[in-house]
């Protein structure tokens, strides 16, 4: 099965500066993906490499298989939602769906109208009225209404607040369950993707830090926590990502397929929050890629 | 995509067409009035016409300088409302990202706005232009030359109008700011406007030259001959040739028998060798500005008789049939700039990758 | 028809807690045999969880045969949770308590016996292959 997005030796430029350097990624379809990154990582270039809005300047990309913006076939598969939802200010809610229609291969005018109306959206207000989350949501009705294979969400609920925000993702959710697209969603919180995302990709300074499925990751990762010692005595399996030392204990975030057989360390499990910023951390550091768990899967 | 384009400029193109039909309606209740006007002054007149014609030029002031004024203003207007901000604010406020990822392409969407904006935009320029030139078909005829107005009748304003429209895409494409893309519309046009008006439309076709005798010079007549003092300085000859009727005259200067343009040093020499009795030099107390014409005192007189004996004017013209033919140039340009500017534009779009 | 919810900072797995609650919902009686349990569109629309989360956790309850699903139809209820006999649980309750006994007596600290118990919980499941 062709990967949602594919990468080899990505690289992006503006002027002098690479915004993404030499990366290379394939998420599987049928996820919700989580992009995940400070901000300057990279991702917002990234979604727009992917949605054709810009060129590489190195490498190359294809989603589901295809060419980005390469034309009105693979514009229709992928749907996409800029950051801060833009919308024409002066249109109304009823215009940005006649948009969709008229510039839309597919649509599907009645799940447009039953959302909008769910919403509780007045089909003749200007859209440069609407709340933050209301354009959100407007934006998304108008990203799957044209029923694509696969959404790409940039920082959707960045700007919203936690009750928007929740109402997003559950829209979101549904129409997942319902339709069965492809997500990829970007945030620099990974506490916004944390329900939603089984499927993970960290982007630090413009380069992929760790990626695979949140079930394995948070499945072979440790926090061992033990008396004071020299990290080099551990088993070469156990890979050490991260190590902190006091005066008597030491704690260990290590990284392994087998379990933890030394009986003096307490071993506990890692939220994924604290492993995406171990890995961002390690990142900044400039530490290689490792092999083993957190490669590149393509499935 | 034509309907998306047309719903996104639908109101400035409504408000401008209720504008246009105002001004059209004015244009042809006062224009009608003119035409009767016309007819019970000026058609029946044999003798003493000028006052008729006097009368006539000078109704409805108002009118004839609010047209005007339209004439100039409305091309390059279209183009700072219409073309800078076409593309300007999609980039500016972002919405580009929401349009190139719908199911048109880049190019579709483009062109797409281009053809929308233009048609409008060369269908109120045409309206306009059309109507001004019916209003003043009269007025044009008797109280000046076609070449006088000539940027503002006929065709050529329709494609300054597509020109402006053209360049300030262009520009908004680029500068991706609507105001600052709006300035550098109006400048790129002015400057356009100038330098084909000024340098270029001048020399498009070989002018006509002319010379003319300077016996017979007055003020019914095609030359005009003077002395006199201007600024203060010394004594100075004022000829001047204007063309056959209706021409646009370019230059005239005053040449002397091998043909050669008369410098201010062989005037002199002529003056002291000839005119022996007149003052070279301005009186003290100056009574004013200005030329001592033919009807001056004797010396004077005596004088401009060698003048004319002596040197001949030069006049350089287009005559008046070629009148049209500068339309069709001046048009084809600004039209080949316009598809110039939307050449350029198709090209920094979609090719650009930022 | 139960309400589910999600405690997120537990550190326990989302698909676990589900299927956590259905089995409280068994034992409690709020659920039995022929009910229909909510479908993922419902469940993800009020969570904002992963559908993928849900289909996990009703694929886990229908391998302890405690649902069928119903292509078309939904997710059922089939099965009731083994319910140990009383007497069989209150003699290991017993032994367990004379266990903790002895390991108080040998001098381990209450934090030391649940850290021995948690571990040999973990390490016992994880051999077993249960979740």
């Amino acid at each position: 099965m062709t990967a949602a997005v594919e990468t080899s030796a990505l690289g992006k430029r503006y002027g002098r500066r690479w915004a993404l350097t030499d990366c290379t990624l394939s998420v599987p379809r049928g996820r919700v993906v989580g992009l995940v990154g400070p901000n300057g990582a990279g991702k917002s270039t990234l979604m727009h490499l992917a949605v054709g809005l810009l060129r590489p300047s190195a490498g190359t990309i294809s989603v589901l298989g295809g060419d980005p913006g390469s034309g009105s076939a693979q514009l229709a598969r992928v749907g996409f939602l800029a950051q801060d939802s833009p919308t024409y200010a002066r249109l109304t809610v009823g215009q940005h769906l006649q948009m969709g229609q008229w510039l839309n291969l597919t649509w599907d005018s009645d799940f447009a109208a039953s959302r909008i109306d769910q919403l509780g959206l007045d089909l003749n207000q200007r859209a440069g009225t609407l709340s933050g989350g209301q354009r959100a949501q407007l934006a998304l009705t108008l990203a799957v209404a044209k029923r694509p294979e696969l959404l790409m969400l940039d920082e959707p609920v960045a700007a919203l607040d936690p009750l928007a925000r929740r109402e997003f993702l559950q829209t979101l959710m549904e129409v997942v369950a319902v339709r069965g697209v492809s997500v990829v969603l970007s945030s620099h919180l990974i506490a916004d993707l944390e329900r939603v995302c089984d499927y993970l990709v960290v982007l630090v300074a413009g380069q992929v830090a760790l990626i695979g499925e949140v079930d394995e990751l948070l499945a072979c990762h440790h926090r061992l926590t033990g008396s004071r010692r020299d990290p080099l005595r551990i088993p070469a399996n156990q890979l050490v990502i991260e190590e902190s030392h006091a005066e008597k204990q030491s704690t260990l975030l290590v990284r392994t397929q087998d379990p933890i057989l030394d009986p003096s360390w307490a071993v506990s499990s890692v939220t994924l929050d604290d492993l995406v910023l171990a890995y961002m951390r390690q990142a900044r550091d400039a530490a290689a890629k490792s092999p083993e768990c957190g490669l590149v899967v393509a499935r | 995509m034509t309907r998306f384009a047309w719903l996104q400029s639908r109101t400035q193109t409504l408000i401008a067409a209720a504008l246009l039909a105002t001004v059209a309606v004015a244009a042809a209740i006062t224009g009608v009035q003119l035409s009767h006007l016309y007819s019970s002054l000026v058609a029946h007149c044999s003798s003493g016409c000028d006052l008729a014609i006097g009368q006539f030029l000078s109704h409805d002031t108002f009118m004839q300088q609010a047209l005007e004024i339209l004439a100039r203003a409305v091309p390059v207007l279209l183009g700072i409302f219409w073309g800078a901000p076409l593309l300007a604010r999609e980039f500016e406020s972002g919405t580009y990202r929401l349009a190139w990822t719908q199911g048109v392409t880049r190019p579709r969407w483009l062109l797409t706005k281009l053809a929308v904006g233009g048609l409008a935009t060369l269908t109120v320029a045409g309206v306009l232009t059309l109507t001004i030139t019916w209003w003043y078909r009269a007025h044009d005829k008797l109280g000046t030359t076609a070449y006088a107005v000539f940027d503002r009748r006929d065709i050529a304003p329709v494609a300054y109008a597509l020109f402006a429209f053209a360049s300030g895409a262009l520009i908004g494409a680029i500068a991706r700011r609507t105001v600052p893309a709006m300035a550098a519309t109006l400048g790129v046009f002015v400057f356009a406007r100038v330098a084909m008006s000024a340098w270029i439309r001048p020399h498009l076709l070989t002018p006509i030259h002319e010379t003319l005798s300077l016996q017979g010079a007055g003020p019914d007549a095609p030359v005009h001959l003077g002395l006199g003092f201007s600024n203060g300085g010394p004594l100075r000859v004022f000829a001047q040739g204007d063309g056959p009727p209706n021409s646009w005259a370019l230059s005239s200067h005053l040449i002397d028998g091998a043909g050669h343009q008369v410098s201010s040093g062989q005037m002199a020499a002529f003056f002291h060798q000839h005119c022996p009795n007149v003052n070279l030099q301005p009186p003290p107390s100056p009574t004013g500005p200005g030329m001592v014409r033919g009807t001056a005192a004797g010396p004077g007189r005596a004088c401009l008789a060698q003048v004319a004996e002596t040197f001949r004017v030069l006049v350089t013209y287009q005559p008046a049939n070629r009148y049209w033919t500068f339309q069709w140039l001046e048009t084809g340009i600004f039209v080949a700039l316009a598809l110039a500017a939307v050449g350029a534009c198709y090209w920094w779009v979609t090719r650009r990758t930022n | 028809m139960i309400d589910f919810h999600l405690e997120p900072a537990s550190g326990v797995p989302t698909y676990v807690q589900l299927v956590q609650q259905v089995h409280q919902a068994l034992q409690l009686g709020l659920l039995e045999p022929g009910d229909r349990l909510p479908t993922a569109q419902q469940v993800v629309s009020a969570l904002a969880i992963n559908p993928n989360t849900v289909l996990k956790a009703y694929r886990d309850l229908e391998r302890e045969g405690l649902v069928r699903a119903r292509p078309g139809l939904g997710t059922f209820v089939v099965g009731r949770l083994p319910r140990t006999d009383p007497a069989a649980q209150a003699k290991f309750r017993k032994s367990l308590h004379a266990w903790l006994r002895s390991a108080r007596d040998a001098g381990l600290s209450a934090e030391e016996i649940e850290a021995i118990y948690r571990t040999a919980v973990r390490d016992f499941c994880a051999d077993e292959g249960v979740a």
